[in-house]
């Protein structure tokens, strides 16, 4: 739809920081409370999709083998982070059109305010993210198909369709920068009085732009500014490499001519706040993924040698042919 | 069946049935196979049938709501292996987005997951367009009085232009699809409903045909029976000019028989009984029309001129030069770019002219004409949830328990036949079966809204509803928007 401003985008999913910072907290609790309760966090997902807990870890066990140590707040987002840019590559695996990916992405992010990534796996999540998405923007992939096409059991998928919907709160569209940023540079081209000279710059903005909300959308900055805003920020980075416009100047028009209640001060606060997330993205290390995912592990109760053995390997597989991908 | 509850006002039950859900899910028994939500409710019977699916009446059972009525629209489930049917995923996430006076209200979203079907709630509308034409030709075999014709098509025009200011076409405008209130706060209010079809325009549409889907023909527009590939809003509004005429002659205004050989075929009568009616188009008219597939490949020879006189106002019996038939003239405009659009249609002169269109389209306030009793939807009592007839007919009203009773049977009984793997048996089984997912209007930024629904989640299930019932707007606010009466009467 293309009205953002009566959007539940809007009026739902847009937080403060310390809303977002709460919910995080609230989740990542909650798990580890599940934890101390039950001896593991991963909620099962029946074949008829309904939740559960698996059975309490056998007592006599737990005086052998000390209690699973949970993630804390900064790995579970490096967990987020891992499998945000997994989606990635799984949507351009299959050539999806970017808008599918957009979708999914902010589906994914939208999941683990809701959810610890210990209650769920973020690996089946990604993928059941990836196919509702398709349904959503009418680019029906079967479940099966897009199983196959990562060696994933697509079972899986469909049991966990039902609960991101739920979760999501049946929100299901939702807004992307790219589109925005399309927007303005065509809105730039009009600002700029451009020739086909200067349009061919503003091509190459455009495009860098687009590389610029790419690395937007994986920060927290989604959850916490309008597309408008993002698309906007995304532009001014473009615009410091090209350097085709004044953009005060351009942020300023804009807000004359909308009649928005923005001052040019808190508009730029905001698009600095933006590039602020981008800067301090981090990207996990080896070293922090294989720490994680063997904390993970002993969350989820899959603690036996043999079994842990084979899902390494199995993971090893799947990094090897995502790689490939990108390739 | 009539669904009374006078006492009631219609718009707001989303407040109550919200706590009525938390508190069943806080209480509920989880060696129960009944779906929990069914409690709520007292089944009524069936009201449609269409092929998303079925329709239910049911009545809320909790004090507070006594005799509320609720539509309740149960999905067919997808194709095996499919997931969530797309149809009703993209019907609520359309419903989800909008708000308004004159489009049916999604109420509540209830999930079975044993075979992942979605159920949604809706304010009941106790009538439809259908059955009120229907009732004029076969029943009083007068016509609809010129206020409620103008009333139902001025709502209907409002609401149609809220949904194309949010970009989006609903593409299945027909009678059965147009609901109007019954008794209560709102009654005599237009509603559009079943957004099944419904699109957003920027997204690529694809045809129809591709969705499998059945669509009556009789309302569909020129430009897509000569194959265009792309739909606008203005699909919409040819739809709303054959409901306009319908409405005053009490007859389908374009009444072609189907061709149903291939998936797609070719409606050649349906574009014959409109060429005969409105004349044949011509590229002087209608410039695109030479890039319409049909049109150009004609293979069936639509291009032979076989209709000169555009016969409309004497098929329904308007004076060439009237308001009116000049309205329904601009919907029905051949080519697409020239038909009028919602927004136009309200400022027409038709409305501006007594009687002025109301809110109350059934009861006309100062006309003392006779007020016509109207049939309401018809409600199917011997059918059970699943569809199928129950042995025990279901009861109104205080016998609830044997109504949930009797679908909790039905539900139980078809485990056998879902084609899923039989579930382990539980471990710590959390209580299952259907949930309800409780919708917060605009409520919940950053109000905690956690995994809405969730059996883990149940006890603190009842924080958010709270929440959003001071938030709720007062339903009577909805008067804004109708034309100026007082302004105009004194033009």
């Amino acid at each position: 739809m293309a009205d953002f401003q009566t959007s539940t985008h809007k009026a739902k999913w847009i937080f403060s920081p310390q809303e977002l910072v709460e919910k995080y907290k609230a989740a990542n609790q909650r798990a580890i409370q599940t934890l101390d309760k039950y001896g593991t966090t991963q909620m099962e997902v029946d074949a008829d999709g309904s939740l559960s807990y698996p059975e309490s870890i056998a007592r006599d066990n737990a005086d052998k083998h000390p209690r699973p140590k949970p993630l804390n707040i900064e790995e579970e987002q490096f967990m987020r982070v891992f499998y945000e840019n997994k989606l990635r590559e799984v949507c351009s695996a299959f050539y999806f059109p970017n808008k599918i990916q957009a979708t999914a992405l902010i589906y994914f992010k939208r999941f683990y305010l809701q959810w610890s990534v210990m209650e769920h796996q973020p690996k089946h999540i990604m993928l059941t993210c990836v196919y509702a998405a398709c349904k959503i923007e009418e680019n029906h992939v079967s479940a099966e198909e897009l199983g196959k096409g990562i060696s994933q059991d697509h079972q899986m998928i469909l049991n966990y369709e039902m609960i991101v919907y739920q979760s999501l709160e049946f929100d299901l569209i939702v807004y992307a920068p790219y589109r925005s940023v399309e927007g303005f540079v065509n809105d730039m081209e009009e600002y700029c009085g451009a020739k086909d000279e200067e349009n061919l710059i503003l091509k190459d903005l455009q495009e860098t732009a687009r590389m610029e909300v790419d690395k937007i959308m994986l920060t927290d900055a989604p959850h916490l500014f309008p597309p408008g805003q993002l698309a906007l920020a995304a532009l001014r980075s473009a615009n410091e490499k090209h350097r085709v416009l004044n953009f005060e100047g351009y942020l300023k028009s804009i807000l004359t001519r909308q009649n928005l209640e923005h001052t040019i001060s808190q508009l730029i606060e905001s698009l600095n706040s933006i590039d602020t997330w981008v800067s301090k993205y981090k990207f996990p290390t080896e070293k922090d993924m294989k720490h994680i995912n063997r904390k993970l592990k002993s969350c989820w109760g899959h603690s036996s040698h043999d079994d842990s053995k084979k899902r390494e390997k199995k993971r090893h597989k799947s990094h090897k042919s995502s790689n490939e991908i990108q390739n | 069946m009539r669904c009374n509850n006078s006492t009631e006002t219609m718009g707001d039950g989303n407040n109550t049935s919200g706590r009525g859900i938390a508190a069943n899910n806080t209480t509920s028994s989880s060696n129960s196979e009944k779906p929990e939500w069914l409690h709520q409710y007292n089944l009524l019977g069936k009201i449609g049938e269409g092929t998303y699916g079925l329709v239910f009446l049911a009545r809320i059972k909790s004090p507070t709501n006594r005799g509320k009525c609720i539509a309740i629209k149960k999905f067919k489930q997808s194709k095996d292996g499919d997931g969530v049917s797309p149809t009703a995923i993209r019907e609520i996430m359309l419903l989800r987005e909008i708000s308004h006076e004159n489009v049916v209200k999604l109420v509540n979203v209830h999930i079975n997951h044993a075979d992942m079907s979605l159920y949604l709630a809706f304010d009941y509308a106790e009538y439809d367009l259908y059955e009120i034409i229907r009732h004029h030709r076969d029943k009083v075999t007068h016509a609809i009085n010129q206020y409620t014709v103008k009333s139902l098509l001025w709502q209907l025009l409002n609401g149609l232009n809220y949904l194309h200011s949010n970009w989006i076409i609903h593409r299945d405008l027909k009678p059965s699809n147009i609901l109007v209130m019954g008794d209560g706060d709102e009654q005599g209010v237009v509603k559009i409903a079943d957004f099944g079809l419904a699109r957003i325009y920027q997204a690529p549409l694809k045809p129809l045909s591709e969705n499998g889907v059945v669509v009556t023909i009789w309302y569909r527009a020129p430009e897509l029976l000569l194959g265009a590939k792309h739909y606008t809003s203005a699909v919409d509004m040819w739809a709303v000019g054959c409901i306009f005429a319908e409405l005053l002659t009490l007859k389908p205004l374009f009444q072609g028989a189907e061709a149903k050989s291939t998936p797609n075929p070719f409606q050649l009568d349906q574009l014959d009984k409109i060429f005969k009616i409105l004349g044949h188009p011509t590229l002087e008219k209608w410039p695109t029309l030479v890039n319409l597939p049909h049109w150009q490949s004609d293979m069936q020879h639509i291009q032979a001129h076989k209709y000169d006189n555009a016969g409309l106002h004497s098929f329904v019996h308007l004076s060439a030069k009237s308001p009116a038939f000049d309205l329904l003239s601009k919907m029905l405009e051949y080519d697409p770019q020239k038909r009028i659009t919602a927004a136009q249609a309200l400022e027409h002169e038709y409305f501006r002219i007594e009687p002025l269109p109301g809110r109350n389209a059934l009861v006309p306030s100062q006309h003392g004409e006779k007020i016509v009793n109207y049939p309401t939807r018809p409600v199917d009592q011997n059918t059970d949830f699943e569809g199928t007839t129950s042995i025990q007919p279901s009861q109104p009203v205080s016998s609830g328990n044997a109504v949930a009773g009797n679908m909790g049977g039905a539900h139980s009984g078809r485990n056998g036949s879902v084609n899923r793997p039989v579930p382990p048996p539980p471990m710590q089984r959390m209580p299952q079966g259907m949930m309800a997912y409780n919708f917060p209007s605009q409520a919940g930024v950053g109000g905690g809204m956690n995994p809405g629904g969730m059996p883990m989640q149940r006890n603190l299930a009842a924080q958010p509803h709270q929440q959003q019932q001071l938030r709720r707007k007062d339903p009577g606010m909805g008067m804004t928007g109708y034309p100026p009466q007082q302004k105009s009467r004194r033009l």
